[in-house]
């Protein structure tokens, strides 16, 4: 293809840069996001893994303005779209970034949709306000909009509620709803935990199916390795807030270099593991994220720690290294870029 | 749903007789007889032993409770309430006269009760905190603590003693009504404005609230498009139980104002003694709650789509 | 200091609890701080306003309104605690035995419960003075019937769920008696949640026997007592308003006191974000914690 036409698309559509989320409650004060950066395509899906607590969710919802009510939040750094730094306008105008330019899908739709109102007309509301598109064009935009996403009879559907709905069309509801306003970045959370396997295998099926047709971008908050391999073209791993290893997700699947990494995958067990054998554990337990410390947050449960990591805080760099093909594979420990060590596997 | 509404309505039904039967029992066992009474106001101090015993007998009171009851019940079914001890009229004239009186004040001060809390709870979230937020939910706890006779007499003191603008007393006109209409609305709606309030708050940090900011609305339009939907069960719920107590607050507020409705009747007549007038009342009463709260039920059951389309549960 | 306080108490702020202290020791004091007799009239001192000799001013009989107004404190005081404890001691009684048997007690119980819960409470009362007539005992008695209802159906439910728990029945099958078990066990939490209702109740009890009184069906003259004061001062508003002003205020801030009280216990259990200048003393606090560490690390 000729490269002129590949630029515009090689440029990032969302760019977070330096974030760090401080969460304010009146016991304590946690830090979410520790100095994160990262950034999207369009047309690329991004999952971010990590477990629960690694602030994946925090700094995916947190620059939007999307997280509950009732925290004290304090944001620094910047985040990047196309209509300006979301972390310096007005509530106002992030208000009109969120629904112009996002849509997000959430873990549970079941307490995410609104139980007094119907579905349909808030697909046509969003359509409304943020296509353009008048009262009717509006409503038929949101039946094609739900037969679009997998839900039969959607003329019916327009006017159910939530809980008329089974889990797996919820859902599917919810990502009809996320794309009403024509987003161009898509942030799912966990968007298919909630669902039996059959029903996971048909949402990424689908939210592929609609990335290939409307090239949007994803941001996808998971912390199931299965769904980053079938679905992601880059992957970021976090812990305790900051991101440890990031790359293309053939790089980091085939060749973890993070210890944490490591730590993940091989915890997973497979069919060579044997029957009656033990699980690979990582030893230890997630930080304290209301003390700041110096040092790399994973030293005391890693394998390879050596005397520097716990004095200053290893910074994501690309791997130096002949194993691996890309400088987009970058990972934030001393021992493993200095040594430019082959992964123990 | 119907057979939901059956159920409520046999339920409703049973409570009116049980609690019936019960005043009926209470009040015919109380001391003091009515038979002395009558005979007294017939002959005067020359009432004899068997003038009493004959008026006992003439209206049953030697009967057993239970045929008493039925009689009772049977009366009330054709419309008879009795007989006033006090005034010797019938019941159902002072009913007839009064109830248009205690109707309208209740009426008034229920229409109070519904929009103000809701303008004074949405303010307030909409001020979240701010020097709004916080000076509403000070004078609501204040007007919830202020006995309503006190409220009554502030605003006859200052509205027609000091500034005559408002009449005291009497019943005619319009202007005569608003200072009744907010002493009986005022301690409901302090209540259910801090309901509105916290309700709200609670609603703003639910799943679906954060889905609204998502679909690019501000705290304005996911309070108003997302939680407002939500309000509605529990604001109805609490301003049924608000409305029922309202007759006490009708009874203090005749009082204060020299009214003559249903609550000074009930008053006039447990310092009288007048136990047919009481019976009666009581009854009332009982209607009034059991139904007001049957109503709410019902609505509530209306309003909220899951219990109301649970017959079109699908996959 | 305050802190450790509030830790004491719960968790709720220590603030709270002053204005309904201050009203009790006031109610009990009242004979010592009264400078004058109730009763004591003066006929050609009446209806004066504020003075040296009557810090209040005096009613229409020539009474010192400030001594009338804290000896009614000590008789609303006295009422309500006598009415609070049978009510509780009724309401508990009842719901445990209700929450402990189960079964058809229960069943009839619970009924008994709930129609007496659905009617309100000065309702009742009413109609229980009705039977047995005015008077301040046929009002404390009708109160504490028209009260305990909803202390028994707290008792219950609390009862109902700790009687299954498995520490009660592996008390039982070491063989502790029901009366061991129960007032070792379960009596303390059925106390905890029903005195901490009881306590922000109390002010709606206030309410009623002020209520009661200014209907002429509670305390009657020549006690004095809030309601009843601004009954009899209501004849007077034009001349002398401080006869309803003073009671009336008495009777909102003494309630207030009861629920902020309640307030501050709800509160506490929710979870609270912090804004305003509060949040930016943090955040500086949090910047200088991070400058800290950044220099530890050189």
């Amino acid at each position: 293809m000729p490269a002129t036409i590949e630029e515009p698309r090689s440029l990032p559509i969302y760019e977070v840069d330096r974030l760090t989320v401080d969460l304010y409650t009146d016991k304590r004060t946690i830090r979410a996001v520790d100095d994160c950066s990262f950034s999207l395509k369009p047309g690329e899906t991004l999952a971010i893994v990590g477990e629960s607590g690694s602030g994946k969710t925090v700094m995916t919802l947190g620059p939007l303005g999307l997280l509950p009510e009732g925290i004290a939040v304090h944001l620094r750094g910047k985040a990047l779209t196309a209509r300006g730094d979301l972390l310096a306008v007005s509530g106002r105008h992030r208000a009109a970034v969120r629904g112009n330019d996002f849509g997000v899908v959430f873990q549970d739709p079941l307490s995410a949709l609104n139980p007094m109102r119907r579905i349909g007309p808030q697909l046509a509301e969003q359509a409304r306000r943020f296509a353009g598109l008048s009262a009717v064009a509006a409503k038929t935009d949101a039946i094609s909009n739900l037969r679009r996403v997998g839900i039969a009879d959607p003329e019916d559907r327009y006017w159910r509620y939530p809980h008329e709905f089974s889990g797996g069309m919820r859902q599917r509801a919810m990502i009809a709803l996320a794309l009403a306003s024509r987003p161009k970045i898509l942030l799912a959370d966990e968007p298919t935990t909630a669902l039996d396997a059959t029903v996971q295998a048909q949402i990424l099926a689908l939210l592929k199916q609609i990335q290939a047709e409307d090239g949007l971008a994803i941001v996808l908050i998971t912390h199931d390795i299965g769904v980053v391999a079938g679905m992601a073209d880059r992957v970021a791993v976090m812990y305790a807030g900051r991101i440890v290893e990031e790359g293309a997700v053939a790089d980091v699947l085939k060749t973890p270099t993070h210890p944490y990494t490591q730590g993940l995958l091989s915890s997973i067990p497979d069919l060579d593991t044997p029957i009656g054998g033990r699980l690979t554990e990582i030893p230890g337990a997630p930080p304290d994220l209301s003390s700041l410390e110096a040092g790399c947050r994973f030293a005391p449960r890693c394998f390879a720690v050596t005397p520097p990591c716990a004095l200053a805080r290893p910074s994501l760099a690309p791997l130096s290294s002949v194993t691996s093909t890309t400088p987009t594979h970058k990972v934030a420990c001393f021992v493993m870029q200095s040594n430019c060590q082959e992964p123990i596997r | 749903m119907l057979k939901l509404f059956y159920r409520r309505l046999a339920l409703a039904i049973c409570l009116v007789g049980v609690a019936s039967a019960l005043t009926f029992a209470l009040i015919a066992s109380a001391p003091g007889n009515a038979a002395n009474f009558l005979a007294e106001r017939a002959a005067g101090p020359k009432a004899t032993h068997e003038l009493v015993q004959k008026i006992e007998h003439d209206l049953g009171l030697n009967d057993p409770l239970y045929i008493r009851f039925f009689h009772w019940v049977g009366n009330v079914a054709d419309g008879r309430l009795g007989e006033s001890l006090r005034t010797g009229h019938p019941i159902t004239e002072e009913f007839a006269q009064r109830l248009p009186t205690t109707i309208r004040l209740l009426l008034g001060g229920g229409v109070v009760a519904c929009f103000m809390p809701l303008l004074i709870g949405v303010a307030g979230a909409l001020s979240d905190g701010g020097v709004l937020d916080r000076s509403l939910r000070v004078l609501a706890i204040v007007g919830a603590s202020a006995p309503n006779f006190f409220v009554g007499a502030l605003l006859v003191l200052l509205f027609s003693v000091r500034l005559h603008w408002l009449p005291a007393f009497g019943t005619s006109g319009l202007l005569s009504w608003v200072m009744p209409w907010v002493t009986v609305g005022l301690f409901p709606t302090c209540v259910l404005s801090r309901v509105v309030r916290v309700t709200l708050q609670e609603l703003m940090s639910r799943p679906f609230a954060t889905t609204g900011f998502a679909k690019g609305y501000g705290r304005t339009g996911v309070l108003v498009y997302e939680a407002l939907p939500n309000l509605a069960v529990p604001f109805l719920t609490t301003f049924g139980a608000q409305f029922a107590l309202m007759i006490i607050g009708a009874i203090v507020v005749e009082s204060v104002f020299a009214w003559q409705g249903i609550g000074a009747f009930f008053i006039d007549s447990i310092r009288f003694r007048d136990f047919p007038a009481m019976q009666a009342i009581l009854m009332t009463f009982v209607v009034f709650f059991v139904f007001v709260n049957l109503l709410v039920d019902m609505v509530c059951m209306l309003i909220d789509p899951r219990i109301r389309r649970s017959q079109f549960e699908s996959a | 200091m305050i802190n450790r306080l509030r830790e004491r108490l719960g968790g709720i702020s220590p603030y709270a609890l002053i204005p309904v202290v201050l009203f009790v020791l006031v109610a009990v004091f009242a004979p010592v701080l009264a400078p004058y007799a109730p009763g004591m009239q003066v006929i050609t001192d009446a209806m004066q306003g504020p003075s040296f000799a009557h810090w209040l001013g005096t009613d229409y009989l020539g009474r010192d309104l400030l001594s009338r107004l804290l000896l009614a404190a000590r008789v609303s005081l006295a009422a309500m605690t006598i009415v609070l404890v049978s009510a509780l001691a009724i309401g508990i009684l009842i719901g445990s035995i209700a929450g402990y048997v189960g079964g058809k007690v229960d069943l009839v119980l619970i009924s008994v419960i709930d129609i007496m819960l659905s009617l309100p409470s000065l309702i009742i009362a009413l109609a229980l003075i009705g039977i047995v007539g005015p008077g301040y005992w046929s009002m404390i008695a009708a109160l504490t019937l028209a009260w305990w209802a909803n202390y028994a159906r707290m008792s219950r439910a609390v009862v109902a769920s700790e009687v299954h728990q498995p520490h009660i029945e592996a008390c039982r099958v070491i063989g502790a008696s029901h009366w061991w078990v129960f007032t070792r066990h379960i009596l303390p939490s059925v106390l905890g949640v029903v005195l901490v209702y009881a306590s922000a109740d109390a002010g709606a009890l206030v309410l009623s026997i002020a209520t009661l009184s200014f209907l002429g069906l509670g305390v009657t003259p020549p006690t004095p007592e809030w309601g009843q004061m601004l009954v009899d001062g209501m004849n007077y508003l034009e001349d002398s308003p401080s006869m309803v002003l003073l009671p009336g205020l008495a009777l909102t801030l003494v309630v207030v006191s009861f629920n902020v009280l309640g307030e501050a216990i709800a509160l506490q259990k929710l979870p609270r974000a912090i804004k305003g200048r509060v949040l930016l003393k943090r955040i500086r606090a949090r910047a200088d914690e991070e400058e800290t560490v950044k220099r530890g690390v050189q």
